[in-house]
């Protein structure tokens, strides 16, 4: 009898148990989103058991990208220096646009395939996804707001703390809700449906001149800038000259490492045709300009990479054939996909001086 | 049924032995860590002057370190028990992060250790939670990772603007850790009264003026030697 009786006293227990699992199970109904992996492409980087991507979160996700308030004064969402059409780079701008009339000191990078990024910034500085949004969020000449400025705004919100809910099932906004979301968002930016892409799908034949300027690719840039990402991520010295009103050592702020000095990332070639200007601190306003700096030797200036110290050698019509190459990177589907746009029912943030931005 | 002997056999014992956890848990004394902030033997006092050892008036507006990993220790210096799993923000201003209430040290515990600092696991985990949630302001965002440890205050010797000294002191890559390892003895306390004395930043391995440097606001050399000098900043004291 004391047996059954125990026996009855587990079974309670564990029937509770279960029904306790079951009332905390997430009650709202979350839409998963499967990350596209292109084929032939490696396992993302990004730790997708910490960060599942639904729907909701993504919408969560995409409302902040677009939302002026995540500035100080209400006019620097990220949207504003990573625009769709420029494929998350700004059009443009050398030196990226903050609030109170600033410049900052480098060039805003375009954003896509960030699930296969380590680091991110130029320098390499951020190491996980889910805080990059927090350094042009933070610092005074970029967004210039502080975490828990933009989390009061957003609670006040009836719509964000629905949406808070709706991607994590209940109304709490702090930190990392926030940046998850944003993660998700742009985790789904995924740039692999250029004409290159559609090429090696078989889908699409290139030109004469596209092909001759894969073949002088594959020579002279490959190196640094290897498919499927047109990057190798690593950090490089090119050989421009600091910019004394810049003082940015690049890579070496975050190093200490002085043969890390004037390091910057190697940018990825995809989209190229539409994320001038180029380099670090958009100096180059325009391809040739960039052609024309990697024709040169760079011996002056110490610790130049040794691929491009004695200048590569290109010839105009060599550069002609690599610019056809390099504009069959552009991905329209990317440029234009509706859902990585400004979210229906939202404005746009102005920008208090459209002139001068 | 099988089973039910079995169940029949040992299920009282295992409800006994719960039941008897239970009261156990109820029954034992918690060990409590009590930080005291103090400059030498004296109560440090939010904008209060005082001198360091190379007599230079300094005052200190803020002041606040991460404690993780605090384990019970034996005689041998081998770890007992982890004593708890969480990261503890200590700040001067906030007198109930002081107090740290912890689960009842073990049998044979001689010290206890405690890591001044993260570990590098929590800085390259994204962003966190609760202590550990960006907004707290003792993470940078530019070069991802926490501060360990942040004094600031103001100082005449200080040419930095507005005559501040900031020491903001972290970094977990090889050459840049700044988390300690701080173990301090507990001769059967309950309550162990911890000093942190804010004169060994300037002087402790290291000697640190504030005229000469005023500012730390990144990893590296000036970090760690700030680093070597909070090392040596706690001690046991008598009930305050």
């Amino acid at each position: 009898m004391r047996g059954a009786a125990v026996i009855l006293v587990l079974i309670m227990a564990t029937g509770m148990a279960s029904s306790f699992i079951a009332r905390n199970k997430p009650r709202y109904g979350t839409t998963p989103m499967a990350m596209p992996i292109p084929k032939g492409w490696p396992q993302p980087v990004y730790n997708f058991r910490e960060n599942q991507p639904t729907r909701e979160g993504f919408e969560l996700g995409r409302r902040l990208f677009y939302d002026g308030r995540l500035s100080k004064d209400g006019n620097f969402p990220c949207a504003g220096c990573h625009q769709q059409f420029a494929a998350f780079a700004t059009f443009d701008h050398s030196l990226s646009h903050g609030v109170d009339n600033q410049l900052t000191t480098r060039n805003a990078p375009a954003l896509f395939n960030l699930a296969w990024q380590k680091e991110f910034m130029h320098d390499g500085g951020v190491n996980h996804l889910d805080l990059q949004p927090l350094a042009p969020l933070t610092a005074s000449n970029e967004m210039g707001e502080t975490i828990s400025n933009v989390l009061q705004k957003l609670r006040a919100d009836k719509q964000y703390r629905r949406m808070f809910r709706a991607a994590f099932g209940d109304t709490l906004i702090n930190t990392q809700r926030m940046m998850k979301a944003l993660s998700q968002f742009m985790l789904m930016m995924v740039s692999a449906d250029s004409k290159y892409d559609k090429v090696k799908r078989g889908e699409a034949a290139f030109t004469l001149a596209e092909n001759l300027g894969q073949q002088i690719f594959n020579r002279k840039c490959a190196s640094c800038h290897p498919p499927p990402f047109f990057t190798d991520f690593s950090y490089r010295n090119i050989g421009l000259e600091p910019d004394g009103t810049l003082a940015d050592s690049g890579r070496m702020r975050i190093t200490l490492d002085k043969r890390d000095a004037y390091k910057f990332r190697v940018p990825s070639l995809r989209n190229v045709k539409v994320t001038a200007p180029y380099g670090h601190d958009g100096r180059f306003f325009s391809l040739a300009d960039v052609f024309s700096h990697y024709r040169q030797q760079h011996t002056t200036m110490p610790g130049v990479d040794s691929l491009v110290k004695n200048g590569i050698p290109l010839s105009n019509f060599e550069i002609g054939q690599l610019t056809a190459f390099l504009f069959a990177l552009t991905d329209s589907t990317l440029l234009s996909d509706k859902r990585f746009g400004l979210p229906p029912g939202m404005k746009e943030a102005q920008f208090p001086d459209p002139q001068n931005h | 049924m099988i089973w039910n002997p079995l169940i029949g056999k040992y299920g009282s014992c295992i409800m006994a032995a719960l039941l008897f956890a239970g009261t156990l848990q109820a029954q034992a004394k918690s060990f409590l860590l009590q930080f005291r902030h103090r400059v030498g033997t004296a109560p440090l006092v939010k904008d209060s002057v005082y001198a360091n050892s190379f007599a230079e008036p300094f005052s200190v507006h803020s002041f606040k370190y991460y404690i993780s990993h605090i384990q019970a220790l034996d005689a041998a210096g081998k770890k007992l028990e982890a004593l708890s799993g969480k990261v503890f923000l200590v700040d001067q201003s906030d007198t109930a992060s002081t107090r740290i209430s912890l689960a009842a040290l073990p049998a044979g515990t001689v010290s206890v250790r405690f890591l001044l600092g993260v570990d590098s696991t929590y800085n390259t985990a994204g962003v966190l939670t609760g202590t550990l949630d960006p907004l707290n302001g003792m993470f940078w965002t530019w070069n991802s990772g926490y501060i360990m440890a942040k004094l600031e205050g103001r100082s005449p010797a200080s040419k930095a603007p507005g005559n501040y000294y900031t020491y903001h002191v972290g970094g977990y890559k090889p050459g840049q850790q700044t988390a300690r390892w701080i173990t301090l003895p507990v001769n059967n306390r309950q309550t162990l009264y911890v000093a942190a004395n804010v004169l060994k930043w300037f002087n402790g391995k290291h000697d640190i003026m504030i005229a000469a440097q005023p500012v730390c606001h990144a990893p590296g050399s000036l970090a760690v030697l700030l680093a070597d000098n909070y090392a040596e900043m706690f001690s046991v004291i008598n009930e305050p």
